[in-house]
């Protein structure tokens, strides 16, 4: 850390019950190589205990601090200052879009959660299956016993980025599709019906806002482009093999 | 506003023209749906003003004299260019969408754009000096 | 058969937008490219000036492979740009009797311009001189 001040302004979205939304100002001396959480802490800390935000680790493995700054969705652990305003400049802080508020930048993410694991997406998986840079040809049998982390840290930025997502609730939205992708539908055909639907899959429009955002190496986009060929390639097999091809009976829940 | 208004909702439909920290695509996205609906009214109209071939040489070639006027050649412009920029985005779609490309997707975005956006100038320059 | 019962909250699949739409969805947009050319070309490029007026129009049409030319890209086109638009409101999440109607209209809506656009493709054809 330096011993260079920046003057920032921030502007912090409140909502608290059914009170009417409206952004506080604050002024903070910051370091522009700290982060933007670190701006938002001491705002809690020094200024305004009421302020209501997620955190945790502090270093994009929990994705719980996803925020929008200045109109566009950061892990705000791993945002530096400098890298979104100047010297004298302003900082609007706002939760995620397309979740509910839960109170000032916290929002509810539970949908999230829940489609994550209604397509049985990994947070762990054995190194063999796992996209990762320069893999080996062929894993030796040693290797076997390795597993890493899924590069998805569950922050819910690319939902709040997404087009679709803003307009349909419904939609399972970038992480779970990427989330359906990594499980595979050859591995679990019975996510087909899931994601082969008017709010799955082709409810995607190619904007790529959410690999645009996402702070870790998922590329949802990416992802939502292979899924689409494995539905496709599922839903041809399924023309030739009707034995082969699982049919699931959805039970509809009513809310 | 209410935090309600942080939900999804369908009132929010015109964020989807909104370019405000948009990339790229997230602008070419925007543009195809205005353009993709665009195209749609000037198809259902095209069908309809055809009609006039069915009623006779005159009814056809005084249509065609009354579209020969800044007006209506301002908005054959616009639907070519809607066309242009419509189709090479579709053409960027379809390769995506099969699987393909996606690595180099920025790349080919940006060189069918700007075809299109080449396409568009050359139009314009025929159309409004002829 | 498995039964996945869904946890409280997340909406059951529907089967409103499939693979088989997207698909023509998808097939349709460069067969559309291709036949727009070919039309575009015609239009402003045949002949002195296009088809810019009724005997030229006549006179395009009495080649017989441009009538059903044109009445494979009307149905390209309507049922690709149809298909759009109900994209487009199923991104808007309509409820199920909603999206039925809009269903009906647009299927209706769409075989009222191919028959009639088949229609005028007739009248044409038949209006053309003989010999």
């Amino acid at each position: 850390m330096s011993n260079i001040r920046w003057k920032v302004t921030f502007q912090i979205y409140r909502a608290k019950g059914d009170g009417p939304v409206h952004f506080d100002t604050f002024f903070l001396d910051v370091d522009p190589d700290e982060y933007v959480l670190d701006g938002v802490e001491r705002l809690w800390a020094f200024h305004d205990r009421s302020l209501c935000y997620r955190h945790a680790c502090h270093h994009s493995t929990c994705g719980a601090c996803g925020m929008r700054v200045n109109g566009v969705e950061k892990l705000t652990c791993i945002t530096p200052i400098r890298e979104v305003t100047t010297d004298g400049g302003t900082l609007r802080i706002e939760p995620l879009r397309n979740f509910p508020v839960v109170s000032d930048l916290a929002v509810d993410m539970g949908s999230l959660y829940l489609r994550m694991d209604q397509v049985h997406a990994k947070s762990v998986l054995p190194v063999t299956e796992a996209e990762i840079e320069k893999s080996p040809r062929d894993w030796s049998a040693e290797d076997q016993q390795y597993i890493r982390l899924s590069d998805c840290i569950e922050c819910g930025l690319c939902i709040s980025a997404c087009p679709i997502s803003a307009t349909d609730a419904d939609y399972l939205g970038p992480a779970v599709l990427a989330g359906a992708q990594q499980t595979g539908l050859s591995k679990d055909p019975a996510l087909v019906e899931i994601v082969d639907s008017e709010d799955g899959v082709w409810r995607c429009h190619s904007a790529y806002e959410c690999t645009a955002v996402c702070p870790s190496f998922v590329d949802p986009a990416r992802r939502i482009m292979n899924l689409r060929r494995q539905v496709l390639g599922q839903r041809w097999q399924g023309l030739f093999n009707r034995k082969g091809a699982q049919n699931l009976a959805v039970e509809e829940v009513t809310r | 506003m209410n935090k309600v208004d942080n939900e999804p909702s369908r009132s929010k439909w015109i964020e989807w023209f909104n370019p405000q920290g948009r990339n790229l695509e997230g602008i070419t996205f925007s543009l195809n749906r205005i353009t993709g609906l665009g195209l749609t009214l000037y198809l259902f109209l095209h069908l309809i003003v055809l009609g006039t071939l069915a009623r006779g040489a005159n009814a056809y070639d005084n249509f065609i004299k009354l579209v020969h006027n800044p007006f209506f050649i301002f908005g054959e412009f616009l639907v070519v260019a809607a066309g242009l920029i419509h189709g090479f985005n579709g053409i960027r779609i379809v390769i995506t969408s099969l699987g393909i490309g996606v690595p180099t997707e920025k790349r080919l975005l940006v060189v069918l754009m700007a075809i299109a956006l080449i396409g568009t100038l050359i139009f314009a320059v025929r159309m409004f000096t002829a | 058969m498995a039964n996945v019962t869904l946890p409280k909250g997340v909406s059951a699949p529907k089967s409103g937008e499939n693979t088989w739409l997207w698909l023509w969805k998808l097939a349709s947009g460069p067969l559309i490219f291709i036949l727009i050319l070919i039309h575009f070309a015609v239009n402003h490029y045949l002949g002195s000036n296009g088809l810019l007026s009724y005997r030229e129009v006549l006179s395009y049409y009495s080649n017989s492979i441009v009538p059903v030319m044109e009445g494979i890209f009307l149905v390209v086109v309507v049922s690709h740009s149809l298909l759009g638009l109900r994209s487009v409101i199923l991104d808007l999440h309509p409820s199920r009797s909603l999206l039925r109607a809009i269903d009906w209209i647009f299927l209706l809506g769409g075989t009222a311009a191919v028959v009639y656009g088949i229609w005028l493709l007739n009248v044409i054809v038949a209006s053309i001189p003989k010999g």
